[in-house]
């Protein structure tokens, strides 16, 4: 099994007509991704790949049942789009998009949480399930150089650093169930503890690999749920930047921003926590294979 | 950083309908003096820069005659606050203040929505405060998509513990004031303090707006107003960081490059958010001192690496240059290296005195390695060498085998 994306899975891409996708969508047919339809304004009636174009979600949607909707839009078009598919009633939304405006973003959050939808993003580079479907530039053209079936959940902040992981786990052998990147942006959906929550339900997801980044309160909010016993599979994080903590920043020069951190956002702080939840915590990328090693041994 | 400087922030919160105390902008002690006789003799200046913690650092004043203003400003004008040169300053209406609060609006990262901040104990040690009383922070995080109403606002203010009239007029303040953070698209706006006047009235007696800058298209009007010399965010640019923004605006919608000096000796250009972070951090772990921080979108590379080579190559006193990204999924890796080698090519480098490093993968990695190849001792890494190692080996080379900190006996 996998998580949030299979070759059952019927995607939706918005913003089909696009360069972007034009050039992504042969990769993701071509990697087993169920693509049933795409939607951009004004195109309905095209085909991109032999992939059906409408000019709506919803026109798209009287035709196709639809589980996952990938917006290859711009950033400051993609609250509208991704509006859009949460009021057609889309169940899952991945956002691609870097840059989206902080506003936007929390409005397209506010109206998913109202309509239950998940979103995956902004700022992902996407998801793949290895051997299954992959959405997103994840991958790549040849996405089996990075990816190969196996026991070992992925999940990212940063896209990059997901397909490398993803990569070094390849090269020693190492499958993965599925690789989710979460997104880098302040304002995101799903959040590490909503993606653990899914590998845990996955019997085929034997330990999960974690990238953080400073900010926020994620990784503390994972290390939490992992205590309380929400998560009981082997992880294994790696949450870079200790060292930005004794350097003068930005962040450092706001009231506010004090205040709203006040003792999380901290790499160190973050890497303890998880350490107190049993979590084995990478502190450099060639401790990640072995801790996997082990996880998955013992 | 997209921090408005004080002036902007107070005009904007005005006319968004936040009292604010009346204000001059001074460049010389000759306009602070006359700036003070035009607020009545009495005045409080500050430093306008774009960095807080101006009291701290002797940055602001209270005069009371033009006369002291103009010695004043004289002084403070020859400061410099936290990097950042004095060249002008703010000279503000001088209010008899009898409470200070504070008014922060910003969002919440868990909660994903706005939250309002507020504290009836405010003042420029806000955080000692809170840290002592976290009881004395109140948050209001707000449903974005019904925004906040002045029942609300007034509701919270009482909430705060304040009373009667002083609430309603917080009140108004935070209604205001989140107005403003949504149509302004701020990401920040804090009022520090938000002062209760002996004379009753609430005014924002100091401001500032840190707007989003991935929002910025919206707002060409406030774009205008971030002048380069907000620095980068907690000091001035320096010449190099110049050179690099400039080659980055021949195009500035695409391979966006971000980019900071620092005073290490190794020409750090490791691209990618996440494992830049993390190559940064293992330079540092096997003792390297990286010079630089760089990141560049992907997309048409070239132009922007051959210039950003040139310019970084010139910097004095480096060991070494490691240039890097994770693994490429659909930007042509070619392109990139095409960019470097042909700035390589213009320089006259010893590769053995002054180790060049790559490590870039994905498709066009063939037509990189033969790019790379038309240099003997540039050397280009593939996917089978992790970060890991590319960081270790530009240390060993840069610092002939002995890392800094291990240098001495």
């Amino acid at each position: 099994m996998s998580i949030l994306l299979d070759e059952t899975t019927r995607v939706l891409i918005q913003g089909t007509t696009g360069a972007e996708a034009r050039r992504l969508i042969p990769t993701m047919l071509g990697y087993g991704t169920n693509i049933v339809a795409g939607m951009s304004p004004g195109k309905g009636g095209e085909t991109v790949s032999g992939i059906p174009v409408y000019s709506t979600v919803a026109d798209a949607l009287k035709e196709h049942e639809v589980d996952l909707s990938v917006l290859f839009i711009p950033a400051r078009f993609a609250r509208d789009a991704a509006v859009e598919a949460i009021e057609a009633g889309v169940p899952r939304v991945n956002i691609i998009a870097e840059g989206v405006p902080h506003h936007d973003a929390a409005q397209i959050l506010a109206r998913a949480r109202a309509a239950g939808t998940l979103i995956i993003g902004p700022n992902s580079q996407g998801m793949l399930s290895p051997g299954k479907a992959k959405v997103g530039g994840t991958g790549g053209e040849v996405p089996d150089l990075m990816f190969t079936p196996g026991p070992v959940g992925v999940v990212s902040r940063s896209g990059g650093m997901g397909a490398e992981i993803s990569l070094a786990l390849t090269r020693a052998g190492i499958g993965q169930s599925t690789y989710i990147a979460i997104g880098g942006d302040l304002l995101i959906g799903a959040e590490f503890v909503d993606i653990l929550k899914l590998f845990e339900k996955d019997p085929d997801t034997k330990s999960v690999v974690m990238f953080g980044e400073p900010g926020t309160a994620r990784e503390e909010r994972a290390a939490e749920f992992i205590a309380s016993g929400g998560f009981t599979k082997p992880l294994v994080a790696m949450i870079p930047g200790e060292f930005m903590e004794t350097q003068e920043t930005p962040a450092a020069q706001s009231h506010t921003g004090s205040l709203i951190e006040r003792g999380v956002g901290a790499p160190s702080g973050k890497k303890r926590l998880l350490r107190e939840a049993g979590v084995r915590v990478a502190e450099k990328f060639s401790e990640i294979v072995p801790l996997v090693r082990e996880s998955l041994a013992g | 950083m997209s921090r408005l400087l004080e002036n902007d922030s107070l005009g904007l919160l005005s006319s968004h309908g936040v009292p604010t105390p009346a204000y001059e902008v001074a460049a010389s002690p000759a306009e602070a003096a006359a700036a003070a006789k035009k607020l009545g003799g009495r005045a409080v200046i500050k430093a306008l820069v774009p960095t807080g913690k101006r009291g701290k650092a002797g940055a602001v004043a209270f005069v009371s005659s033009p006369e002291e203003a103009r010695s004043e400003a004289a002084r403070i004008l020859a400061l410099t606050v936290r990097h950042f040169p004095v060249n002008r300053l703010l000279v503000m209406e001088a209010l008899d203040i009898r409470r200070e609060f504070f008014l922060s609006i910003t969002f919440d990262p868990t909660r994903k929505c706005p939250l309002v901040l507020f504290s009836a104990t405010g003042g420029v040690d806000i955080e000692e405060i809170v840290s002592e009383r976290p009881d004395q922070l109140f948050e209001l995080p707000v449903d974005i998509l019904r925004g906040l109403d002045a029942d609300a606002c007034a509701r919270f203010a009482g909430s705060a513990g304040l009373e009667g009239d002083i609430a309603r007029q917080c009140g108004r303040a935070v209604h205001a004031a989140y107005r403003m953070f949504c149509e302004c698209d701020c990401r920040t706006l804090e009022i520090n303090p938000l002062a209760e006047l002996t004379n009753g009235k609430i005014i924002a007696a100091a401001g500032v707006a840190v707007l989003d800058e991935q929002a910025l298209f919206r707002h060409p009007e406030l774009a205008e107003k971030l002048s380069e010399e907000q620095g980068n965010g907690w000091r001035p640019l320096t010449d190099l960081e110049r050179e690099v923004r400039e080659i980055d605006a021949i195009d500035p919608h695409v391979s966006m490059i971000r980019f900071s000096e620092l005073g290490g000796d190794i020409g750090f250009m490791i691209s990618g958010g996440g494992y830049g972070l993390c190559s940064f951090e293992q330079i540092l772990r096997e003792g390297g001192k990286p010079a630089t921080t760089f990141d560049i979108t992907p997309g048409p590379f070239e132009e922007k690496m051959y210039r950003t080579v040139k310019a970084v190559y010139a910097k004095s006193g480096l060991r070494g240059l490691v240039l890097s990204a994770n693994v490429s999924n659909f930007a042509r890796v070619d392109r990139r290296v095409a960019g470097i080698v042909r700035a390589l090519k213009e320089l006259d480098i010893d590769y053995d005195a002054f180790p060049v490093i790559l490590r870039y993968d994905g498709p066009g990695a063939e037509e990189a390695r033969t790019l790379a190849a038309e240099i003997p001792g540039l050397e280009l890494y593939g996917a089978e060498t992790t970060l890991e190692d590319v960081c270790r080996i530009i240390v060993e080379r840069a610092y002939g085998q002995k890392t800094p900190d291990k240098e001495a006996p």
